[in-house]
């Protein structure tokens, strides 16, 4: 258990050295919304199409508090993990009451809703132009608009997030939920009170979208209208499926490679969605441990010879 | 003293009758089995008393206390656990984790989201209880659906002890077991019989006869006879039921 950690805090250190700063705390970033998705998606079962409602909301609400207000950043970072698990709390309320395809089908229609109002709210959100002025903390003595002290930032929230994550998927909770995942039926017969649970697995992954939000729009100024867009809810979604839905490492090692090829080919070559629908293909045909499992099939093969 | 009750309840689903009028007082301490040919009502009667969905009319009584209505996850809680006609585990787990779930669910919830999971000695010796009750000690590491039909069912049972129930209804815990394999859950069931409140759905009448101490007869979902195993194989009415008659 030790070992992916290590390999965690070596890539914090490399990865700025090999590519832009601002890329590399993408990364983490969207790390972050990866771990609160997968909680929903590879332990609960779920699949959301909904996680950028939380991902924009926190990152408009506390946007607006910083610019407009002058809300503390640190302050504001709170504020986005309250308005996350608050909009998740929502959100998941109406969606926990159906299963299946029509629980998929709600989350996306509730992101939908979320959108088109910030789409139309021009006024505070800025529409399609999004809302540009977010400011980065302020601390005296550290420069926060340096993209590498930034990075360090964004690196202790993703290490803080991991730690966190890691404590809930190896509680009663993270039984629980993957029982749920296993066999509702089962599950609710011997006394949980199956909705519920599903319902604190939306907040909890809503509070990590909320804080994986704030940071995105600090790093780059600006809430972007795609953030709670079905774009974001889906590369969340897909990044987490690449990667390993079903271990705790599996959406870190996906915002990786997610972000890390959208980043590099997408300069290079306009289509590069593409590949990615390759790599979709690829894992939910032949890995559906994602990369994760691939990676243990090749350690078994060569610790064989 | 009566420990679980029904007074005519009933459960329409349309127009169908699936439950009509049933009343039954089961024991306390006792083995009673409600018996019927397929599509009698038995599972349903089942659902019922477990709050799978609420009866169309009539009450349910457990321990003096009206429990009609009541939603299978609060049920549990009480003190009634069920194991399932068809085989419903948790698949992906190891058996230990699939006991685990059940055991956790009769503990105190303190730590729920942040105490390790291993953290819980009195839960977890619950759950390797149970596996030793019903013979699975030794494979507790092993993954639910890796284990043979026959452990799967003694893994269903387990599953229903590791809640501490004071009731355990079972549905057909021989379902689709070898004539070894259904020796074994009859030692089984009669090992339990005495610790816990039974009431059990069996099709075999082998099992029935040996193990009960009352026999309900379901039939079109209405109770036609009540009795001791010997009263029951006189019963003129149960014999015509089973043997292809129509009930007038």
């Amino acid at each position: 258990m030790k070992r992916p950690l290590i390999w965690i805090l070596i890539s914090i250190l490399l990865l700025p050295l090999v590519v832009r700063p601002a890329i590399a705390s993408e990364i983490w970033i969207f790390a972050i919304f990866g771990l609160g998705a997968n909680l929903l998606l590879g332990y609960s079962g779920l699949l959301s199409f909904g996680q950028s409602t939380f991902f924009g909301s926190a990152a408009y609400v506390a946007g607006w508090l910083m610019k407009i207000h002058g809300v503390n950043a640190f302050l504001a970072l709170g504020i986005g993990v309250g308005v996350g698990a608050a909009s998740a709390a929502v959100v998941g309320y109406l969606c926990v009451q159906r299963s299946g395809l029509y629980f998929i089908m709600l989350t996306f229609a509730l992101n939908q809703l979320f959108y088109f109002t910030a789409y139309q709210w021009t006024s505070v959100t800025g529409g399609e132009d999004g809302m540009p002025g977010v400011p980065r903390p302020e601390f005296p003595g550290i420069d926060f608009k340096d993209p590498v002290v930034y990075y360090a930032l964004v690196s202790f929230l993703f290490l803080i997030s991991l730690f966190l994550m890691r404590k809930i998927v190896e509680s009663p909770l993270g039984r629980i939920l993957q029982a749920i995942r296993e066999n509702e039926v089962r599950a609710e017969a011997v006394g949980y009170n199956v909705p519920r649970f599903k319902l604190l697995a939306f907040v909890i992954g809503g509070a990590f979208s909320g804080l994986a939000g704030v940071l995105y729009a600090m790093l780059f100024g600006i809430v972007p209208l795609e953030a709670i867009s079905f774009v974001f809810s889906g590369n969340v979604v897909f990044a987490t499926l690449i990667g390993g839905s079903g271990s705790l490492y599996g959406p870190v090692i996906g915002s990786f490679v997610f972000i890390w090829l959208s980043e590099s080919m997408s300069t290079v070559w306009a289509r590069w969605p593409l590949l990615l629908g390759v790599a979709f293909v690829l894992v939910v045909l032949f890995l559906r441990g994602g990369v994760v499992e691939a990676w243990h099939k090749l350690f078994l093969r060569f610790s064989k010879r | 003293m009566s420990l679980l009750e029904t007074r005519s309840i009933t459960k329409s689903f349309g127009a169908l009758t699936a439950v009509n009028g049933v009343s039954l007082a089961i024991e306390a301490g006792s083995l009673h089995s409600i018996i019927g040919p397929n599509g009698a009502g038995k599972t349903t009667l089942f659902n019922l008393l477990t709050g799978t969905f609420p009866p169309t009319s009539g009450r349910i009584i457990f321990d003096q206390m009206e429990i009609t209505g009541t939603p299978a996850s609060r049920i549990a809680h009480l003190g009634l656990a069920r194991s399932y006609q068809r085989t419903t585990v948790f698949p992906a787990f190891s058996l230990f984790d699939n006991v685990w779930v059940s055991s956790f669910s009769r503990s105190k919830r303190s730590g729920l989201a942040w105490r390790n999971a291993n953290t819980y000695p009195e839960v977890a010796e619950r759950a390797n209880q149970a596996l030793r009750d019903v013979g699975l000690e030794n494979k507790s590491k092993q993954l639910a659906r890796e284990i043979s039909h026959g452990e799967q069912r003694q893994l269903e049972l387990a599953i229903a002890l590791a809640a501490a129930p004071r009731v355990l209804l079972l549905d057909e815990p021989a379902a689709g077991l070898s004539p070894e394999e259904t020796r074994k859950m009859v030692a089984l069931v009669r090992a339990l019989k005495g610790r816990y409140t039974i009431v059990l759905i069996e099709h075999k009448m082998d099992i029935i006869m040996s193990v009960s101490d009352r026999i309900s007869v379901m039939h079109f979902g209405s109770l036609i006879a009540e009795g001791t195993p010997a009263e029951i194989q006189k019963n003129p009415e149960v014999r015509r039921a089973y043997l292809g008659g129509v009930a007038v």
